[in-house]
């Protein structure tokens, strides 16, 4: 009874729940949709979206936001792309796109964590200055012609019609959440974002774990990049835009509170799914893929409402019952002054 | 008995009784600290000795918490030291003092809302779980207080949370625990297990610094006493060589008798028999309970506590912006209980908030727009302001406050502290209004400027206007009002007229110290 309850109450569990619900619909509706190959394609097209939404997630955690993932990753998928389209051995080339990302996570962390720039305004000027460096670097041009093997290897399966790149992605999302949950360092991330000013008095490192987070963010958006050209074959100038919110849509529809502290990586990975499966799920419902992105919209709205609602609700109440306890009752203030006049 | 204005001879007096028990577990030598002008610590010295429980009692701004943050390394002091075990420690941050065993418990918890027990109490300790949760139990067991670890600590009681950073201070083996007004939010009954607490740690040899509002709990739980009065230690020595009475003393400033006399010269004739401006019956709410007051017309009511005795959550609710829980607000014999905050000001009472950043100023807008912005929804013109009569109400008050800007364009945040008090006060007034709540007019204004504003209020008063005055500084209540209330954990328990208005009177009763009890 007690491992019920406390299932119910992970909302990790109830996106799964809400995951499965939305197949059984969708299957209900067009039946032709439930089969292997249809649910894997949906479980592979996650795999990018489930990097970032991972990434996004650390940021979360830590109480801040990340929205320049979406030119993070492109940028890292142009230069990967036309480093390998160059004949430059692939380790070289990965390397540099994890470099690019790591750096985009530390200039992240400078204004925000060191400089104290409000996470969202520094962040979309960062997306805005990658963007333009992309446009730069590409001339505007797609970039083109990648190696054969490298597009090849994004269809490889290794587990029934799941990719290589999925499974890997995520046993690694298994992984980080084990050492998130379970490891001392682990917990420091949501104990920054939840109560910012009590880590710093129980003498956790903050300003360190929050540059660590936005480190990890750029990171995975440059994995993310890397896997996005292997999987699509070429980068247009407009690569990974629009990405940001689907990260943001996933995590909270993960479970990830935008307020900091709550929430699990397997939580938006499941997200992660969910979000990559809406364009699949609208063709076979039988509505044009365009409604995509508005119902991301909608569902990110949806949520984050209804938590802000929540969050106030519980907030007045708190105050109010703190304000309460101030009052004395009459008889215990007399109780009091008696014990006082005693004392003396 | 010990006087106030002798504090080196107290305190000579009081060192040998104290240090024949074993040594010193915190020194703290003569600490400076300044923000800006403003001298908040002019050399403090405190020890702290095993098994102490020291007392450290002073109104707002004392410096109190300023001097726990020097110790927890918050803050740096600008001169002084820090001894730990006799040994000099630079407590540069608060991982510092949490690796030399002191912990703070701070007023407002600081927990992980959405952390469990388990995990608020152990996140941080390089070790197994395992082993951490079994020495938490037995941390549980050796104070007698039980928690489960699994909750939430968004689930527990404000009293319960207090028990999570005594069990934090306790899994760090602290041996000095500063607990930063451990009771104010907590009901009798919670008091009294977290005192049970208290002597528990007291016998495990553990130092308390008790920082308290509370002049009773000083009998009950302390065994030392350290009185702060403006940034010095004006009084300290063992909690049975002293008297309420002396502490009433060690927290007013010694001249406290002439400032009294000076102002009672000012009084006017109220007339008591008209009909009061505010009435006020059985009012609650959340923070108070059953408060009954009167404002007569031309009457300046001084209404003085410590923070977060309910005043302020009593003039926010009047003014419409929290629930009422009970009782009637009456204005001029109408009842305008729990109207909205626009319809309460249009029926003629404003309020001045205490925080004049965050409630009451547009910063970056000129003095013209602040001092008409409350005249948006009212008075200036249907729907397109009238340019010239903001003009002319911005002039108004510029000139009668004698409100120092190059011209009414300029911007309020460019503004001295005085002069943004002047702005807000005249944009209260500039509405026309029956009655004025004013919340701490002087917090953290300059003497001079203060007395600007002091001006500002009588010459106000002339005009028929009532005022309520909530502050913390007694000095300002005997010098304004007419009469004086105190508040006291949520309700009045004081009513003062004429030559009883005097700062004694009105600390005793702020800190809970009434009539009878001082007279017994």
């Amino acid at each position: 009874m007690q491992i019920v309850k406390k299932l119910l109450h992970a909302r990790g569990l109830t996106s799964l729940l809400f995951l499965i619900a939305l197949f059984v619909i969708v299957g209900i509706i067009n039946p032709s949709f439930l089969s292997p190959s249809n649910i894997a394609a949906c479980f592979n097209t996650s795999v990018v979206y489930t990097l970032v939404a991972v990434g996004m997630a650390f940021t979360l955690f830590t109480g801040n936001l990340d929205v320049s993932i979406g030119s993070n990753l492109g940028l890292v998928a142009a230069v990967v792309g036309s480093m390998l389209r160059d004949g430059q051995p692939l380790m070289l080339a990965v390397l540099v796109g994890l470099l690019i990302g790591a750096v985009i996570g530390l200039v992240n962390a400078w204004g925000v964590a060191v400089m104290g720039a409000p996470a969202l305004i520094f962040t979309l000027g960062v997306n805005g200055i990658l963007r333009g460096i992309m446009y730069v670097y590409t001339n505007g041009a797609w970039v083109e012609n990648l190696p054969k093997e490298f597009k090849d290897f994004s269809s490889v399966t290794a587990v029934g019609d799941l990719t290589v790149y999925y499974c890997v992605t995520i046993l690694a999302v298994v992984g980080i959440h084990f050492l998130l949950t379970r490891t001392r360092r682990g917990r420091y991330f949501q104990a920054v974002g939840d109560n910012d000013q009590g880590a710093t008095l129980v003498g956790l490192p903050t300003l360190q774990t929050k540059v660590l987070a936005y480190v990890i963010c750029g990171v995975m958006a440059a994995i993310a990049g890397i896997i996005f050209a292997s999987r699509i074959g070429f980068v247009t100038p407009q690569s990974g835009d629009g990405y940001e919110m689907k990260a943001i849509a996933a995590c909270v529809l993960g479970g990830v509170s935008l307020l900091g502290g709550v929430g699990t990586v397997l939580g938006s990975a499941i997200g992660a799914v969910i979000m990559a499966s809406i364009s699949y799920l609208l063709v076979f419902m039988g509505f044009s893929s365009n409604y995509d992105n508005a119902i991301t919209g909608v569902i990110l709205i949806v949520i984050v409402v209804a938590d802000a609602l929540i969050q106030h609700r519980s907030m007045v109440k708190n105050r109010r019952a703190r304000l309460m306890a101030r009052v004395s009752q009459d008889d215990a203030a007399d109780a009091g002054a008696e014990k006082g006049g005693d004392a003396k | 008995m010990p006087m106030a204005n002798e504090p080196s001879k107290i305190a000579q007096e009081a060192q040998p009784q104290v240090s024949k028990k074993k040594d010193v577990l915190l020194s703290v030598r003569d600490i400076h600290k300044s923000f800006g002008t403003n001298h908040v610590l002019k050399g403090i010295s405190l020890d702290l000795r095993p098994g102490e429980v020291l007392a450290l009692i002073g109104g707002n701004g004392a410096g109190k918490s300023t001097l726990m943050k020097i110790v927890m390394g918050i803050y740096g002091p600008d001169s002084g030291e820090v001894y730990i075990d006799n040994e000099k420690v630079d407590v540069s941050n608060p991982k510092v003092a949490l690796e030399h065993s002191i912990y703070m418990v701070p007023q407002e918890p600081m927990l992980f809302p959405n952390m469990t027990v388990r995990e608020n109490v152990t996140i941080g300790f390089n070790a197994r779980q395992a082993d951490l949760d079994r020495e938490l139990m037995e941390v549980m067991d050796q104070i007698g207080w039980h928690l489960d670890p699994d909750r939430k600590a968004s689930t527990l009681s404000i009293a319960e949370q207090g028990m999570v950073e005594i069990l934090r201070g306790m899994m760090r083996h602290s041996e000095v625990l500063i607990l930063d007004e451990p009771t104010s939010a907590l009901t009798f009954d919670e008091v009294n297990a977290l005192f049970r607490v208290i002597e528990g740690l007291r016998e495990k040899n553990i130092g308390i610094i008790y920082i308290t509002h509370r002049l009773a709990e000083v009998f009950q739980i302390a065994t030392s006493v350290s009185i702060l009065r403006d940034g010095i230690v004006t009084m300290q020595g063992s909690t049975k060589d002293f008297t309420r009475e002396d502490l009433v003393k060690g927290l007013l400033p010694p001249n406290a008798g002439s400032v009294k006399e000076a102002a009672a010269a000012q009084k006017r004739e109220i007339d008591y028999t008209a009909k009061p401006v505010l009435e006020l019956q059985n009012f609650s709410g959340y923070g108070f309970a059953d408060v009954n007051l009167k404002v007569y017309p031309g009457e300046i009511v001084g209404l003085a506590g410590v923070i977060g005795a309910g005043r302020t959550e009593m003039a926010t609710t009047i003014f419409g912006r929290d629930k009422v829980l009970g009782g009637k607000v009456l204005l001029d014999g109408k009842d305008i209980t729990g109207l909205s905050t626009t319809a309460v000001i249009g029926e003629g009472v404003n309020y001045v908030p205490e925080d004049r950043f965050r409630d009451g100023l547009f910063r970056i807008r000129d003095v013209e727009e602040n001092t008409t912005s409350a005249l948006l929804a009212h008075g200036l013109g249907k729907f397109i302001l009238g340019r010239k009569e903001a003009e002319r109400v911005s002039q108004h008050y510029v000139d009668n406050f004698r409100t120092k800007v190059t011209g009414l364009t300029q911007e309020v945040g460019g503004l001295s502290g005085g002069n943004q008090q002047k702005i807000v006060i005249g944009r209260a007034f500039a509405t026309n209004p029956r009655l004025v709540i004013l919340d701490e007019p002087t917090r953290g204004i300059d003497a001079a400027a203060r007395g600007d504003v002091y001006a500002v209020l009588q010459q106000l008063r002339e005009t028929g206007v009532s005022i309520l005055l909530i502050s913390s500084d007694m000095e300002e209540v005997v010098e304004l009002a007419d009469r004086a209330l105190t508040m006291f954990q949520g309700r009045i328990n004081g009513e003062f007229v004429g030559d009883q208005i005097t700062q004694d009177n009105l600390m005793s009763a702020s800190f809970g110290v009434t009539g009878e009890a001082r007279s017994a």
